[in-house]
């Protein structure tokens, strides 16, 4: 009964949305039209929400008469779990993820003022998309079914690897980052289709931008530490096509957002800006588009039927035709005013633009590479690690080198760059000393890896040297941009360092017996069945210690859950800031050893730091900028 | 200029577009569906019902097999259509999967059985052998041969789209 109330809550709100986009097609300046827009919205909005928080009720309270919850949570579950087990599988998350989108909508509709022109059409694209998602959602995924008479005494259980508390959250923040850019989408067609190229749409969606940029590069950091840590992959990148196409959002966001800052600065490469919103809100709908359509295998991929993909590609498809042809069509108005000068930081920005573009460019083939060539050939092939890297490495150590010596252009003019002079000289010379380190410790001889310490160290030491200068007072330079970039140099080292020095092995080992590996010393203490509530696990005991006599404990464990009888592996990891010691224990051999994995993995945590940190950037903007305004 | 830029922005999505749907709109693009062909494992297990001992030489000829358990709920969803296969004389066999052989007993009584014969696999093993990940899962066996496989749930869509084409030619009557 419950249930259909949360059920026809989103069929209001549906239907409310829908006139939100029909009142919106009414061209008028009027006020009334403006507020009446606004309020419908907001009450389309609440209903949804109600609609939302029912169905948490519903899965809270164990009402297993709705099939989804009866198929993805169980009485046994914590609280905690049996909530995000509501984004645990395809209806359910689609569900969480256009509630995000109507939150976006809700929240960019109470915080705009009514009388900015583009408002009353932003918000009506918004309601239109929603629709178009609601009705994927009731019509093809319905979370609202049930099974009724007979409804289960007691659920199938969540999938084990998701009951983590970084997987509780990882999704809910990489959709608030996704659908975050619809703003930037509703807000650049809503210019495109007013026509007047006096209206400062840039201006408006800035501080969004950042904020959707923000969810979106936590949530993506997140998903990779989970990888990590629950899946037992033991590493932190692993071009799953999933990954991929959270990815192409993201740098095409990034681009965006550097293209962005220019066009609200001079109204200059404002064909990019607009290209670019549509190009990352469409990105973000093609990875909904890849999850869900079952096109590709991958441990995201939802169990799906093709009538979805069909419905998702043609409602996706119609939304960049649109926007597509709209641009085209009013290509005219956003011609540029001026040239860009040479050398000035609007040159840098564009050139900016081009090498994201290329490396969005090179991951779309990537994913779709091997899906045309297994429909021309009928033969499975995939592209991994060798393929980005190649391409990635050298765009991201150019770039990085572009950036370098942005760092001293100016906005709308063309001033001299030294090649030496200033900060440069002595960034030099400390990446020289470090690179060279580096090379003779490390014992290194790849051309890829030293270029990337080099760019890295670059970046590093110049933002060092900079900070140092503002510090002292001599000169000012944009904070939120230090932040970020010095955040690219600590990936890229980071990220390079990993690779060079991180190292794994599976040995063989007895119980009461000892390895060595590298400068470890792993003694098997012990090994035994533990008993939870909805699992048994296998817990061994190591004591490690390593050539400075310290010593720690780490105990992996292999479990096996009753109710899906799905058997996972629990990594065991120590963490000091310089590497991180990762075991997993495999199966028992014939002759009584067991099977231990052994990862050690340098700096890994700092991808992550530096991730985060870099996201830290664009929250600094996101709160200087909100002061301003008050 | 102005006219090749507006043509190359319409195009590339265009041609994005074409070539997903083709993708999607190809049988081999059914996820969970896999045609390779391999023999059956050797298994040698007990009837659910009665104990005795089922292995390959026991069945012969043409069948499905059907992997699930009690605690599965799509199994439940696929039951009805399982029952109309069976009816429709197609000879299903079931591998009852890590399951308590009461609750599954149980099952069977309360919602009809839809097997000729259920294997009970309490450890997985011919499971394991057989490549299952989870309930449910459907195999196309012929003359001791696996020819097709389909992990998930099974209805009239995905019998017409996986299983029909590899009926028809390969000319298996069940």
């Amino acid at each position: 009964m419950i249930v259909e109330i949360s059920h026809f809550l989103a069929l209001l709100a549906t239907g409310l949305f829908l006139l939100v986009s029909c009142f919106s097609l009414i061209r008028s300046g009027d006020m009334y039209i403006s507020n009446l827009i606004s309020r419908t919205y907001s009450h389309a909005f609440f209903f949804l929400l109600g609609s939302f928080l029912i169905y948490v009720w519903l899965a809270i309270t164990d009402n297993f008469s709705v099939a989804y919850i009866a198929s993805h949570s169980n009485t046994e579950l914590p609280v905690f779990y049996k909530i995000s087990s509501i984004w645990s599988a395809h209806e359910g998350s689609m569900f969480l993820w256009i509630l995000f989108l109507a939150l976006w909508g809700y929240l960019f509709n109470a915080r705009v003022d009514n009388e900015e022109v583009l408002k009353p059409m932003s918000v009506g694209i918004i309601s239109l998309i929603l629709v178009g998602f609601l009705c994927f959602l009731l019509i093809t995924s319905n979370p609202f079914e049930t099974i009724l008479p007979f409804a289960p005494s007691n659920g199938a259980d969540i999938n084990p690897v998701l009951q983590d508390p970084a997987l509780a959250i990882h999704p809910p923040t990489l959709y608030l980052g996704y659908v975050g850019f619809v703003i930037p989408f509703a807000c650049a067609l809503a210019f495109l289709i007013n026509g007047n190229s006096h209206i400062k749409w840039e201006e408006l969606v800035k501080k969004w931008s950042v904020v959707a940029w923000v969810f979106l590069t936590i949530g993506i950091t997140l998903g990779s530490w989970w990888a990590y840590y629950e899946l037992g992959w033991g590493g932190y990148w692993f071009w799953d096509p999933v990954e991929n196409v959270a990815l192409m959002p993201w740098l095409a966001a990034t681009a965006f957002l550097h293209s962005l800052s220019v066009s609200i600065k001079s109204s200059n490469l404002r064909i990019w800006t607009i290209l670019l919103s549509i190009s990352v809100f469409s990105l973000s709908l093609f990875g909904a588009f890849i999850v869900r359509s079952g096109i590709i295998d991958s441990v995201h991929s939802f169990a799906n039927d093709p009538q979805r993909g069909l419905y998702l590609l043609a409602f996706i498809g119609l939304i960049i035709l649109i926007s597509i042809s709209l641009f085209a069509f009013r290509l005219p108005i956003v011609r540029s005013v001026g040239n860009i000068k040479a050398f000035s930081k609007e040159s840098f920005i564009s050139i900016n633009n081009i090498f994201f573009g290329a490396l969005v460019f090179s991951i779309m083939l990537g994913v779709t590479y091997p899906l045309i060539y297994e429909y021309l050939f009928d033969q499975k092939i995939s592209v991994g690690a060798p393929f980005y890297n190649a391409i990635f490495i050298p765009i991201v150590v150019v770039s990085a080198i572009f950036l370098f010596f942005s760092i001293d252009s100016k906005w709308q003019r063309t001033i001299k760059i030294p090649f030496f002079g200033g900060p440069k000289i002595l960034s030099y010379f400390l990446t020289v000393i470090v690179t060279v380190l580096c090379i003779y410790y490390f014992e290194t001889n790849s051309v890829t890896i030293i270029a990337s310490l080099f760019a890295g160290f670059l970046l590093v030491n110049r933002y060092l040297i900079e900070i140092f200068l503002v510090v002292s007072r001599k000169k000012y330079i944009n904070p939120y941009s230090v932040i970020a970039h010095f955040s690219l140099g600590l990936l890229i080292i980071s990220i390079a360092m990993n690779s060079v020095l991180s190292s794994e092995r599976a040995i063989n080992i007895r119980l009461n017996e000892s390895e060595v590996y590298k400068d470890l010393n792993i003694y098997f203490e012990d090994i035994k069945v533990i008993k939870k509530s909805n699992h048994d696990a296998i817990q061994a005991r190591f004591l490690i210690n390593d050539t400075k006599s310290k010593s720690f404990r780490l105990n992996p464990e292999k479990r096996k859950y009753f109710t899906r009888g799905q058997i996972t592996t629990e990594t065991a990891i120590h963490a000091t800031p310089l590497r991180d010691i990762y075991i997993t224990i495999g199966d028992q051999l014939d002759d009584g050893s067991w099977v231990l994995n052994i990862q050690i993995n340098y700096l890994i945590r700092w991808i992550w730091i530096s991730a985060i940190l870099m996201s830290f950037g664009g929250l600094m903007l996101i709160f200087s900028s909100k002061r301003k305004h008050s | 200029m102005n006219l090749a830029l507006r043509l190359i922005v319409l195009i590339i999505p265009v041609l994005f577009i074409v070539m997903f749907f083709v993708l999607l709109s190809d049988e081999k693009s059914i996820p969970g569906a896999d045609y390779k062909v391999a023999n059956l494992p050797v298994f040698s297990l007990p009837n659910l019902e009665n104990n005795s001992i089922i292995d390959n030489t026991s069945l012969d000829g043409d069948y499905i097999v059907n992997v699930w358990a009690s605690w599965c709920i799509t199994c439940r969803v696929e039951h009805p259509y399982l029952s109309q296969l069976n009816k429709g004389g197609i000879r299903i066999i079931g591998l009852n999967y890590k399951d308590e052989r009461t609750d599954a007993s149980k099952w069977l009584k309360k919602f009809g059985n839809p097997y000729d014969v259920v294997i009970y696999d309490i450890k997985g093993t011919l499971a394991l052998d057989l490549g299952v990940t989870g309930a449910p899962e459907t195999f196309l066996v012929s003359n001791g041969e696996v020819v097709a496989h389909y992990q998930g749930e099974v209805n009239q869509m995905i019998w017409e789209k996986v299983f029909e084409p590899v009926i028809i030619s390969r000319n298996i009557a069940f």
